[in-house]
């Protein structure tokens, strides 16, 4: 869900290359420290939970303004240190199409990433348990960490109306205005031009960001107990525990 | 997301983009969206992106088959423009044609380049893991979209999505993706073995495209160094 669409040329140099730069540090130790044996077993699954990412992640919830983006559902189903490798191939495809720029690739990684390291360890956690509450909870906190990340991101650089759902807002002219004064009323302007249903403003904000959350944790968590009744030797064998 | 189509258009075409190594191409297209990221004014950038569409016209690429997709970006710059107009209106025209210009040159490189070519060159600056991951997804991305396909239609024909019952079709699409992950899952244990009889040993051998660059290779990276000194140097007109 939390996946940054920012064109190139618009973030500055200075936000997006620390973006790449702790990007490939991570990635680095995540390659490092993987042994030839695991990769080997699990590469072939890696590229498939990819592709249903990409799919996930290119296809717009016609109800929602939003998409999902599986993220926490590939961190569960292998493991979170290869995801943030699929986070940052699945990032890197979707710029080349024009979905988010490259230069966002970096900052992308580390947003989902964090959705995917978060996610994955909470569900280790707290689905030895209870399956269902488990996968509920680690999906939720992950997402709102990482839509929390997302919004500081964006709006430590561009204001925060601009975090807001594009496809229900509608901008109108504006006067000039000193520049203080103007991120607040931008703001509140913004807000107040969301239409969702038959709501507006702060009430459609919340319903969006709440049905957002809420679709991805239901997919995730059906998939998640769905996998567990067929194949739950794959969920056990990542994580290490049976129930 | 047009992956097949795109695909088509850089296996199948015949021009002189395409026939040139892919190296140079990936220099020439470096070399442009540095320009369009650095250009700060108008004329500068509507000179960088007439060049990407004569480019398109040299590459014999429809751009009114693809083109519509360099209007995602200019949709999300919208917001970052009017931002911008604070400045004025230019900035804000600024700011959109940056977007666009970005994307086109990035739907330049990968519809003259099939993408194993695209990610052997990402193989001289990335780990060898993560270039396998790249072939892997793509290669599974359409194998799993022609079973989303075939589990659509057989969904519809068993009656299984009924419009207005919103919980029933999430169950169905839900139990329609496991059931997608776990025959994936299955089909990547297959793979696994396949690859693992043809002597896989955890990398992927793909070869990078090295041959000796001819003509057309140094005139698109000369054409590259030109077009960034220009966007680079005062103009004084």
């Amino acid at each position: 869900m939390s996946h940054i669409h920012i064109p190139d040329g618009i973030i500055p140099l200075y936000i997006w290359l620390p973006g790449y730069i702790v990007t490939f540090t991570i990635i680095y130790f995540v390659v490092k420290r993987s042994s030839n044996e695991q990769i080997k077993r699990v590469l072939p699954f890696t590229g498939i939970a990819a592709a249903l990412m990409l799919i996930g992640m290119s296809v717009p919830l016609i109800i929602i303004p939003v998409h999902i983006s599986l993220a926490v559902l590939t961190g569960i189903l292998i493991g979170p240190k290869m995801a943030f490798l699929v986070v940052f191939v699945v990032s890197m495809i979707l710029a080349m199409f024009g979905h988010g720029g490259i230069t966002i690739v970096g900052l992308n990684t580390l947003v989902i990433g964090s959705e995917v390291f978060i996610g994955a360890m909470l569900f280790k956690g707290l689905a030895k348990k209870n399956l269902i509450i488990g996968t509920c909870v680690a999906t939720v906190i992950a997402l709102i960490v990482s839509m929390s990340m997302m919004v500081g991101i964006i709006g430590t650089y561009a204001g925060f109306a601009e975090v807001l759902p594009h496809e229900a807002t509608e901008h109108a002219d504006e006067e000039h205005l000193d520049e203080e004064e103007h991120d607040d009323l931008h703001l509140t302007e913004a807000i107040s031009e969301i239409n969702y249903l038959a709501f507006s403003g702060w009430v459609a904000l919340i319903i969006i960001v709440v049905a957002g959350i809420g679709l991805e944790t239901l997919i995730t968590v059906l998939i998640i107990r769905y996998f567990y009744k067929v194949r739950p030797d794959l969920i056990e064998t990542v994580h290490g525990f049976t129930m | 997301m047009h992956i097949a189509e795109i695909d088509n258009l850089s296996l199948n075409g015949d021009s002189i983009l395409h026939k040139a190594g892919t190296v140079s191409k990936v220099v020439l297209t470096v070399l442009i969206l540095i320009s369009m990221i650095i250009s700060k004014d108008l004329y500068r950038l509507t000179g960088l992106i007439s060049i990407v569409l004569v480019l398109f016209v040299v590459g014999k690429i429809p751009i009114v088959q693809i083109g519509h997709l360099a209007l995602y970006p200019a949709l999300f710059s919208v917001f970052f423009a009017v931002l911008s107009a604070q400045q004025g209106w230019i900035s804000g025209i600024v700011v959109i044609f940056k977007a666009v210009g970005a994307a086109l040159t990035m739907l330049l490189l990968i519809t003259t380049t099939p993408y194993v070519d695209v990610f052997s060159v990402f193989s001289l600056f990335m780990p060898g893991l993560i270039v396998d991951i790249f072939l892997m997804t793509y290669r599974s991305f359409f194998i799993i979209a022609d079973k989303v396909h075939n589990l659509m239609t057989s969904i519809r024909l068993k009656g299984g999505y009924k419009p207005w019952q919103l919980l029933l079709n999430f169950k169905t699409i839900a139990s329609m993706l496991g059931t997608l992950i776990i025959q994936s899952f299955e089909m990547s244990e297959r793979m696994y073995r396949i690859y693992e009889l043809r002597g896989y040993t955890g990398r992927i051998p793909i070869r990078t495209d090295l041959k000796p660059a001819s003509q057309t290779d140094y005139w698109l990276c000369l054409a590259g160094m030109i077009i960034l000194t220009g966007t680079v140097i005062p103009w004084k007109i």
